[in-house]
């Protein structure tokens, strides 16, 4: 066994990523003289740590073989539901910011419980939640734009600063490297991957698939609501549409940071580095003045990129199944 | 049966100086191969010798880094996967079969080859049943067009995936491990017509580890060892005990001894009374003692594998209970795993491995409580661990961060029963065990199973492979329609025995 040889190669996969990411800065500050400028970086910043904290969530879904399409509505939400909490009911902002987690933890639970126990296809399920979310968000702020002013500890978590860097960062940096450590060192990360890879295999194991579907849907919407605060914080405002079109983000920077829709493996390092080329291609879309109606299609066009990219070697399981079909071992 | 016609000594088929690499060792070098037509050809060797690359590279699946090949008198490039291997007139059995469930078996046989109507390209049932039926009944096959994929048996399957390949004009035959799934009256039928194949002038290549059935059927045998051409054996010189010396490169000792250690009469450790699952066992009784091996014996659907997942926990059961260790005992796979239970499943790809990770993950997976504290793994105990596995069923290659789908068949099968072999078991559950393993491994194996017994592990075998089960086992049940026919305690129990009870002796050997 070459091994040294085998640990090169897939040291390259690895930087590949951060090449492409690269490439992306060069030729953006070369198309828009004002990208590398603080001010716009800071900007791009903002919404690295959005989609950032989101993925952190969101990850599971996949690796444990489904998806979660209700992440955006579940972070605007998350806004109107701590904004209400706080100014209508007036409870104090610590209390009320952990109501809303709990708030999105069950949204993710009940998510999980009908995809597993239901059988209901998670792509379904989480469409649906998708729509109810932005349906109860809709008639909670009655389809307003809301305005929060205070109160000023939570608008601190948004602009607030420590030790000269925006507080979000924090935030996405703690968890981001929570995540990391909760997939490649503990227990749930290892059955997460296992009922990715092969769900009966894992059962007969002692994995419950079931149970850790469930905890990566619960997961992937307290990201979202962690998310959906932090911008609320950020931009205060709170409105039904506010996230609308994250999910196709952060399924962006999930599958270009290497992560298969098909189960089985991810990695959350490589999220975060493609939540901040995803940040630089919006930002890149905006700098060069691309009406907003252009973006779905560039980002479209960039997953199935990045799909080709990454699965090239590794073709997803149901290329494989269909060749199987076809006459292929596969073996 | 070796006729000396001109037409058996043409060649077919003749590669020449194969090499091939997946990006890392050679996996073939220098390999020279080739096949006259209308013989019989076995391709042998040790797990991970390169048998499966090999066929691969005839049916051009992969490609091969150097070397030439002719088939038919015609050169055939390094990448011939474009045409593949039916343009070419091959046609290849995989030991996965890969029949559309819910399908009949003339839409099976002709999958995108369909008859079509005149017009609008509409596809012509009737037509494509007649065809079909005419082809069943040149080779006699007890088969109907219509008969739906599912309520088929295994045997039944292969034959149609035969059909299916013989569809497209094949000259040339392939087929990996065809045996290993079918029980030996289904074997029996298979080799019929193999040998119907030969007198049609149809060239057959197979893979088998059954060294009988190499013996009996084969016209000449190519052995391979570490992805190298050892031998090509001519009809006079194939015999069981040659091959497999020039396959392990040594002599396998004492292969008829029984494995069956002395023991005591250990304490009865599992006690199942009365279960019963409806369509699919009922009423099963039986005990287990401390130390024992078990078998199971019946045909494919007679309900054995569907008890041994009902006993592990996979499925419920109806009515009766189990008792373990003298207590009540609820089944589940947690509680299994938790009370001592190792469980090997009959289907490796589907139920077994996780291909897509590493050796180490598969391993961890099923040892989480030894190698993780407070919900944090130790990679360090995690890798200790997974070595431990693969120095203790010789997996190859040695090299733990490998991912399983990259290993060859049987070395696959040896980390789905190796994950459990590392564990403190009391009881060890395995569903054809050695599927797909190779003589010396089987052999180790069975080493390894009596030396848990008589450390006092209880084992419950279920297997097609009678030899396996009658050297293994202390006591044998035979299930029949779900339901205990036949009880084979300690003592002379022939292959024979197990077979009659097995099928209903009035059947004889009805599959
Ligand atoms: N896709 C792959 N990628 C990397 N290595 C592979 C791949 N397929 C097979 N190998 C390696 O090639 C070698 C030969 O494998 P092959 O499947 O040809 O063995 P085999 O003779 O068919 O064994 P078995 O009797 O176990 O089926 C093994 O060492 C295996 O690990
Ligand atoms: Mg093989």
């Amino acid at each position: 066994m070459n091994l040294t040889a085998a640990k090169a190669r897939q040291l390259l996969k690895d930087l590949r990523l951060f090449f492409v990411l690269i490439l992306l800065m060069a030729v953006l500050s070369v198309l828009s003289p004002r990208f590398l400028t603080l001010g716009n970086l800071s900007n791009v910043l903002w919404s690295v740590c959005i989609i950032g904290i989101m993925c952190s969530g969101f990850i599971y879904a996949p690796i444990t073989g489904g998806i979660d399409l209700s992440v955006g509505s579940m972070a605007a939400l998350a806004g109107i539901i701590a904004n209400v909490l706080m100014n209508q009911v007036g409870i104090p902002w610590v209390p009320a910011l952990v109501i809303t987690l709990a708030c999105g933890m069950f949204i993710g639970f009940i998510n999980g419980i009908v995809t597993t126990k239901f059988g209901v296809p998670a792509f379904i399920v989480t469409m649906a939640a998708k729509t109810y979310l932005f349906g109860i968000a809709m008639l909670v702020s009655n389809g307003d734009m809301i305005t929060i002013m205070k109160p000023k500890g939570f608008l601190a978590i948004g602009v607030g600063k420590l030790f000269g860097l925006p507080i979000p960062i924090y935030i996405m940096v703690a968890v981001i490297v929570a995540s990391h450590i909760l997939l490649k060192h503990t227990v749930f990360g290892r059955k997460a991957i296992a009922v990715g890879a092969n769900e009966v295999a894992a059962k007969l194991s002692g994995v419950d698939p079931d149970r850790t579907r469930i905890m990566a849907y619960v997961l992937s919407a307290t990201a979202a609501t962690v998310a959906g605060i932090v911008m609320a914080s950020l931009t205060q405002q709170a409105y039904a549409a506010n996230a609308g079109g994250y999910e196709l983000d952060v399924i962006t920077a999930v599958v270009v940071g290497g992560t298969s829709l098909m189960g089985g493996s991810g990695s959350v390092a490589g999220a975060l580095i493609g939540a901040v080329m995803v940040g630089f291609i919006n930002n890149g879309l905006n700098l060069l003045n691309m009406p907003s109606s252009f973006h779905p299609l560039v980002t479209g066009v960039v997953i199935l990129l990045a799909l080709l990219l990454n699965q090239g070697g590794k073709m997803p399981k149901f290329i494989l199944s269909m060749r199987k079909r076809l006459g292929d071992p596969g073996k | 049966m070796a006729e000396n016609s001109d037409a058996s000594e043409e060649v077919l088929l003749d590669c020449r100086k194969i090499c091939k690499s997946y990006n890392g060792p050679m996996v073939l070098s220098d390999v020279d191969f080739s096949m006259k037509r209308g013989e019989i050809h076995a391709l042998v060797g040790e797990n991970g010798a390169g048998k499966s690359t090999l066929i691969k590279i005839i049916t051009g699946v992969t490609g091969r880094n150097s070397g030439t090949m002719v088939f038919e008198g015609k050169e055939i490039g390094h990448d011939h996967s474009r045409t593949g291997a039916q343009g070419l007139g091959i046609a290849v059995i995989y030991q996965e079969l890969s029949l559309i469930h819910g399908m009949t078996v003339a839409q099976n046989m002709f999958l995108t080859k369909e008859p079509r109507m005149p017009v609008l390209g509409i596809i012509n049932i009737r037509r494509m049943n007649s065809l079909a039926q005419a082809m069943i009944d040149r080779y006699g096959f007890n088969l109907k067009a219509t008969d739906v994929i599912d309520g088929l048996s295994i045997g039944q399957r292969q034959t149609v995936e035969i059909l299916k390949a013989l569809n497209g004009k094949a000259s040339l035959m392939i087929m990996d491990e065809p045996t290993s799934s079918l029980t030996s009256a289904e074997s029996a039928q298979l080799f019929g017509i193999i040998r119907q194949l030969k007198a049609d002038g149809i060239s057959v290549l197979y893979i088998s580890h059954r060294m009988e059935e190499v013996f009996d059927l084969s016209d000449r045998v190519t052995v391979l060892r570490d992805g190298r051409l050892v031998e090509v054996l001519e009809k006079e010189r194939i015999h069981p005990n040659e091959i497999i010396r020039l396959m392990i490169g040594r002599c396998l000792d004492e292969k008829d001894s029984k494995c069956v250690m002395e023991r005591k009469g250990g304490e009865v450790v599992l006690d199942v009374h009365g279960l019963s699952s409806e369509g699919k066992f009922s009423d099963i009784s039986l005990q287990l003692h401390a130390g024992e091996v078990l078998g199971i014996g019946g045909l494919v659907g007679s309900g054995r594998t569907e008890l041994v997942r009902a006993i592990y926990g996979i499925d419920a059961h109806d009515s009766g209970s189990i008792s373990f260790q003298g207590k009540p005992w609820t089944p589940g796979v947690s509680q299994s795993i938790r009370g001592g239970f190792g469980f090997v499943p009959e289907e490796r790809r589907l139920q077994g491995i996780m291909g897509g990770i590493s050796i180490t993950g598969n391993i961890g997976i099923t040892n989480l409580d030894s190698i993780a504290g407070k919900g944090f793994v130790s990679d360090r105990k995690e890798l200790a661990l997974s070595r431990k596995a693969v120095g203790l069923l010789n997996i190859k290659p040695a090299e733990p961060s490998l991912p399983v789908g990259n290993l060859s068949g049987g070395n696959q099968q040896k980390v789905v029963v190796g994950k459990w072999l590392i564990r403190d078991l009391r009881l060890l559950i395995v569903d054809e065990p050695t599927v797909g393993i190779d003589i010396g491994a089987k052999e180790e194996m069975y080493q390894t199973i009596a030396r848990l017994a008589s450390e006092g592990v209880s084992v419950i075998l279920v297997s097609s492979d009678l030899p396996e089960l009658t050297r293994l086992s202390d006591r044998i049940l035979v299930l029949r329609k779900g339901r205990i026919v036949k009880e084979f305690a300690e003592g002379a129990v022939t292959e024979e025995d197990v077979l009659r009870a097995s099928s209903g002796i009035l059947e004889g050997g009805a599959a």
